[in-house]
């Protein structure tokens, strides 16, 4: 890289400029303590309210409803945090919970209004909340819950919305508007069919957007565990993702703990597509991998396994320059200039 | 926690320091270590209270007295396995909380001190790229019409086509964003030997994320990736980039061993 030394960024150490970065740092890396062994840990629930949005990753495994997956410590946040705003009874766990509002009709006049805050779908209720002042906006015990149902209509912006509707066995109907309403529909589902063990066991990794298959665009051709390999300062190192190949977006390999995709490539940026056999010293890899798929691109080689690296090879051949023409990997050309 | 104190725990470094200025910690209570035989050994205060509790402010100036105690352990040992904040060993078990710990320690030396040796010399970078959303656009012929037409209309109306000339710019932002992290990403993957990508990261305005990671490199290699940030800084204009550091590894200082499964 031929920059000129003297113009070299500089890291900055100044506290002031990093210290929202430093906060996230103290807060959310370095080495926990073994719970069991050792330690009264209370690295969340007493920090003060905005520092709190830091660990806005745990707000989206709430939505997901993915607690059965959490160690009992960050349960135990969670219940804290949400018994701020509802008392739970002894046994009652919190399930998933996110953004959403109650529409309240006023008894004594034709009145109605969006009352805002969010759901929490416990192992015996769902509620819809109010953070400051707390207070509970509308509740049902799930026992009571005799139909759900998902309902379009125009908000007052003109946008159409999604609501749940809910009904109970005292005949009454309530319309909730959440940040995910099919989603949520689905865990209250869930919960009433006894099955409740929405994500149990499931991985942190991955599985906020393996549970959301009905999402997945129509464009989208194949989609699998694929392993990338990273080139770093030490050598090579296997990193588990997913790839996907799309008509639109093309192919792409994601780490789910990433931001973005790291391989993004359109069909005529992959100038080859191959196959060669693991070495032995491809330790790294998940036991049962063999095959290695080579992708070819002008910018260098990438290397990708998984247990149906044929099939990515194939389609990937069938789509990408060097199948529609039959040309090989472009050969640096040194020789002749 | 009432009695018996508990002990704060700021950092384990490498017991086998020669004696080590600890200094005072957050709050200036005085610092102790807590060492099992010759193996690593934590960095602590004596804690009666409950956890660090109370407004931002406070809880901002906790953190950069942790972080400060963490740092002066960094320099003097080369090597340190920063805690999170808040983290306090308790007494129990019949036990008081230092020899809990040291329990701790000695069962965990072999993982702590291999972690630690893996850490010398190496040090935390943290780089942010964002592209100004406007800048990212500039080039775009349909943004640069509705920019024209957007002076000639009268002021309602510019604020609906300002709302749109918003939605394209992000739009085009977002989609050079992705075209370009696959690329920033390889390059500082081959400059570093771990990488961390940073999920909580704030968003400066008007501009869209394009990667936001902790890189761990020795602390020779903060040229290189100076030089790189630099190259970037001069291929795209729309680029703004903070770099941080070099600090404690912090996002690096995990020790599976300790966490099976």
């Amino acid at each position: 890289m031929d920059t000129g030394r003297d113009e070299d960024m500089q890291p900055t150490r100044d506290p002031q400029a990093t210290l929202s970065e430093l906060v996230d740092a103290l807060l959310n890396k370095g080495v926990y303590l073994d719970l069991d062994l050792v330690i009264t840990v209370a690295d969340i629930p007493l920090i003060g309210i905005s520092l709190r949005a830091a660990i806005a990753g745990m707000e989206t495994m709430l939505e997901y409803g993915m607690m059965n997956g959490w160690d009992e410590r960050t349960r135990a946040w969670v219940r804290d945090s949400v018994a701020r705003q509802v008392l739970l009874r002894p046994d009652e766990d919190v399930v998933a919970g996110m953004a959403g509002g109650y529409y309240w009709q006023d008894p004594s006049s034709s009145a109605a209004t969006w009352r805002q805050g969010r759901i929490y779908l416990t192992t015996e209720r769902l509620i819809v909340c109010r953070r400051e002042p707390p207070e509970v906006l509308w509740q049902a015990a799930l026992g009571a819950v005799s139909g759900l149902e998902l309902r379009t209509e125009p908000s007052v912006g003109g946008a159409i919305r999604t609501r749940l509707l809910v009904r109970t066995d005292d005949g009454a109907a309530a319309l909730l508007s959440a940040a995910e309403p099919a989603r949520l529909k689905d865990l209250v589902r869930n919960r009433l069919d006894g099955t409740g063990q929405i994500a149990a066991g499931a991985p942190a990794f991955g599985s906020s957007q393996a549970g959301d298959g009905a999402e997945e665009p129509d464009t989208l051709l194949f989609k699998g565990d694929l392993w990338y390999q990273e080139i770093r300062a030490t050598g090579p190192v296997w990193r588990g993702g997913t790839g996907r190949y799309d008509v639109q977006e093309g192919f792409t390999w994601q780490d789910p703990r990433d931001r973005r995709p790291a391989i993004r490539l359109q069909p005529d940026e992959i100038t080859a597509a191959g196959i060669e056999s693991a070495g032995t010293d491809e330790a790294r890899l998940p036991a049962g991998i063999s095959s290695i798929l080579i992708l070819g691109t002008a910018e260098g080689t990438i290397r990708l396994a998984s247990a149906r690296a044929e099939q990515w090879a194939m389609l990937l051949r069938g789509v990408s320059r060097a199948g529609r023409r039959d040309t090989g990997v472009p050969e640096v050309d040194d020789a002749e200039s | 926690m009432t009695d018996s104190p508990g002990l704060y725990v700021y950092a384990v470094i490498p017991g086998s320091l020669p004696a080590l200025a600890l200094g005072t910690g957050i709050d200036d209570v005085p610092l102790k270590l807590v060492a099992a035989g010759g193996g690593p050994a934590a960095v602590v205060h004596e804690h009666r209270r409950a956890p660090y509790s109370g407004a931002d402010d406070d809880v901002q100036r906790w953190i950069l007295e942790h972080s400060n105690v963490v740092e002066r352990c960094w320099e003097q040992a080369g090597t340190v396995l920063p805690m999170s904040f808040n983290v306090i060993v308790a007494p129990g078990d019949g036990m008081p909380a230092s020899a809990r710990l040291a329990q701790w320690l000695a069962a965990s030396g072999p993982a702590l001190a291999g972690r630690l040796d893996a850490l010398r010399e190496r040090v935390e970078l943290r780089v942010e790229i964002s592209l100004d959303q406007q800048l990212a656009a500039g080039d775009d012929p349909e943004v640069a019409a509705l920019r024209e037409e957007m002076q000639h209309r009268p002021a309602g109306v510019q604020r609906l086509l300002r709302k749109r000339l918003d939605g394209m710019e992000r739009g085009i932002a977002e989609r050079l964003a992705g075209r370009l992290y696959p690329q920033y990403r390889r390059r500082l993957a081959t400059l570093s030997e771990d990488l961390a990508e940073n999920r909580h990261a704030h968003q400066p305005p008007a501009s869209v994320s394009v990667l936001n990671i902790a890189l761990l490199v020795p602390r020779s290699a903060v040229t290189a990736i100076g030089g790189e940030l630099s190259a970037i800084a001069a291929e795209e204009q729309a680029a703004q980039i903070r770099f941080l550091g070099p600090w404690p590894p912090y996002s690096f200082a995990d020790v599976p061993e300790l966490n099976p499964g």
